[in-house]
């Protein structure tokens, strides 16, 4: 393995444009050895471009990206043997089977035939692919190739392990299998960075998340700290009807902060004790006898996220697909 | 996951000329294990000789006499000189298919040197057109075509259509990175290509066509490919240009040019494309 610094990745200034589209802008990251991060972001951030230029796959049209202290450009050679990037879209040979293919990446990786066929083994166990491993990889479901993908980046221990989306539009069980794994190699030590549009994800995988939109980094922290700038959880409470919902509203104004939403009959208060904001919020509405449907506790999701620190919200995918496009 | 944490690192580099050579066998073991799990793809290289053939023998040809020779041993030749050109175009679609699979960006990522992805990718398609040219030419003796070889001619040929398809399955690769989608290669095949096989005396001599398509047909490199293979099987000499009196020292000298143009470009370009 190449000689390696400190800083497991770290970018300075990144820019790629696609056309008129800056896909990622003058992006700053930094990694350190041993860590995990995570890119957080919408569809269409630049979280997968920024990944595929890291790992040498696209080339940078300005500023610097380093792995390992290696440039992805001018030392290629070196960063592609520090990396592992599995992807969204599993990068496999679809007229192979899944334990062929393991067989050849890792004969590509310089084992002989036996030992490829042992390390093919292994990993197969390791994913509790064995139901499938004999089957050709273009008969398989999104989640059996993508455990099968995740194997292949596994081969040889990297030295960074990217992970773009590793869990999107998987079901619950391969996402298990995908977050145990994780788990594991980072007690083992390995660098990761991981892509995700869940927050969820990052919270329970992350020591640190960098949230980036449009390209360029938001805001960036522990999870926890992120979670604080993006804004407290509240409390939502339904009413049952329109009077119900101007009675509601006097009631609770006054004693909390609240943003009332009309149109739903919705009355959403900002709740900083979180559980015992959700009592007294109860106790208000039973004590005035209000009729409601609904009061739940609400975790900020994504989309508050955006709307706290960028003041838009998030981008759909149609919009992102139209900007490629063009 | 201790083991998989146990693992060294790679044993071995990319960089070196063994590492290069057992890539390249890696990935085209990899490309033929397709061939019996996608027969279809095989039924792009055979199905147009078959037409050709076919249409050739039984309808067109009875109308076209040439001295000295029986059209199907006149015609033959052609098929396969057509049949090698076709291969331009099964290379060019399968690659630029091949091109975008996710895997290739696998293979892009890992520490192997990036002229084996195409090497075994040039290796693939070419054996593919090995066994499109077998079936073909299995076809025409059963169909008639009667080639009076020597052995050494026997050899000659067979090496000269070894070294044909290598260079224009090279072409084909080429080709395949710098279009848009294989749709775009079907179309330059129809456009470009196809013209150029029935230019190149495959059905009928050049020496009666009209004055531009002559001139065309008299340097176009499937002329001397033809009129080679016209030369070994029936010792049939054409006339017309120095690569049709010569036609298998010109059609190995295109073959070295088309190598030695193609496979650097096709390097450079597949460093490029997806990371333009």
């Amino acid at each position: 393995m190449p000689r390696v610094t400190a800083l497991a990745i770290q970018t300075n200034q990144l820019t790629k444009r696609f056309g008129a589209f800056t896909a990622v802008d003058r992006l700053d990251l930094s990694v350190e050895q041993g860590t995990v991060v995570s890119l957080l972001g919408p569809n269409g951030a630049g979280k997968t471009t920024t990944v595929r230029m890291l790992a040498t796959l696209l080339r940078p049209d300005a500023g610097r990206a380093r792995v390992g202290g290696h440039d992805v450009v001018t030392e290629s050679e070196q960063v592609r043997r520090l990396i592992s990037l599995t992807g969204q879209f599993a990068a496999l040979d679809k007229n192979l089977t899944a334990r062929e293919n393991l067989v050849l990446m890792a004969r590509l990786r310089g084992r002989s035939r036996s030992a490829a066929r042992k390390i093919a083994d292994e990993l197969i166990e390791r994913f509790d692919a064995g139901a499938f491993a004999d089957r050709l990889v273009k008969s398989l479901s999104g989640g059996e190739r993508r455990r099968i993908d995740l194997a292949a980046g596994l081969i040889d221990r990297p030295y960074v392990l990217v992970l773009d989306e590793p869990t999107t539009g998987l079901d619950p069980r391969s996402r298990q299998v995908v977050w145990a794994t994780m788990r594991e190699l980072v007690t083992d030590g390995v660098t990761l960075l991981l892509t995700t549009q869940y927050l969820e994800e990052a919270d329970a995988l992350a020591d640190r998340v960098v949230l980036i939109d449009r390209g360029t980094e938001v805001a960036s922290g522990t999870p926890a700290q992120l979670k604080t700038q993006v804004g407290q959880q509240r409390v939502d409470v339904v009413a049952a009807d329109g009077e119900a919902f101007e009675r509601l509203t006097g009631a609770l104004d006054g004693s909390f902060d609240i943003t009332p939403l009309p149109e739903h009959r919705m009355v959403s208060v900002a709740a900083p004790d979180e559980v015992a904001d959700l009592a007294r919020v109860a106790d208000t509405v039973e004590e005035a006898g209000i009729a409601v449907d609904e009061i739940a506790l609400r975790r900020p999701t994504l989309d508050d996220a955006f709307l706290a620190l960028t003041g838009h919200a998030p981008q759909t995918e149609e919009a992102q697909e139209q900007e490629v496009a063009a | 996951m201790s083991a998989l944490a146990a693992r060294p690192a790679s044993p071995r580099r990319g960089g070196s000329p063994v590492g290069f050579v057992r890539d390249t066998v890696l990935l085209t073991a990899r490309s033929l294990r397709a061939i019996p799990r996608v027969p279809e793809r095989l039924l792009d290289v055979t199905i147009q000789p078959i037409v050709f053939i076919l249409l050739f023998l039984y309808v067109f040809g009875s109308a076209i006499h040439i001295p000295g020779i029986s059209y199907a041993n006149y015609m033959f030749p052609g098929i396969i000189g057509q049949s090698l050109a076709f291969g331009v175009i099964g290379a060019g679609v399968a690659t630029s298919n091949d091109m975008t699979e996710g895997v290739i960006d696998r293979f892009r990522s890992m520490p192997i040197s990036r002229l084996s992805i195409i090497s075994g990718q040039v290796m693939g398609q070419f054996c593919e057109q090995v066994v499109g040219m077998v079936i073909v030419i299995g076809l025409g003796l059963a169909l008639g075509w009667n080639p009076h070889l020597t052995p050494g001619h026997a050899i000659e040929l067979a090496a000269l259509l070894v070294f044909g398809m290598l260079a224009f399955t090279w072409m084909g690769v080429l080709f395949g990175m710098l279009v848009r989608s294989s749709d775009a290669m079907q179309g330059l095949g129809f456009i470009v290509i196809f013209p150029l096989t029935f230019l190149a005396g495959t059905f009928v001599p050049i020496a009666g066509m009209a004055a531009v398509p002559r001139a065309i047909a008299q340097w176009d490199p499937i002329s001397a490919l033809v009129a080679a293979v016209r030369q070994l099987t029936e010792g049939y000499h054409a006339t017309g240009s120095w690569q049709l009196a010569h036609p298998t020292v010109a059609m190995a000298l295109w073959c070295l040019v088309i190598i030695a143009v193609c496979a650097p470009l096709a390097l450079w370009r597949f460093n490029r494309k997806l990371a333009s």
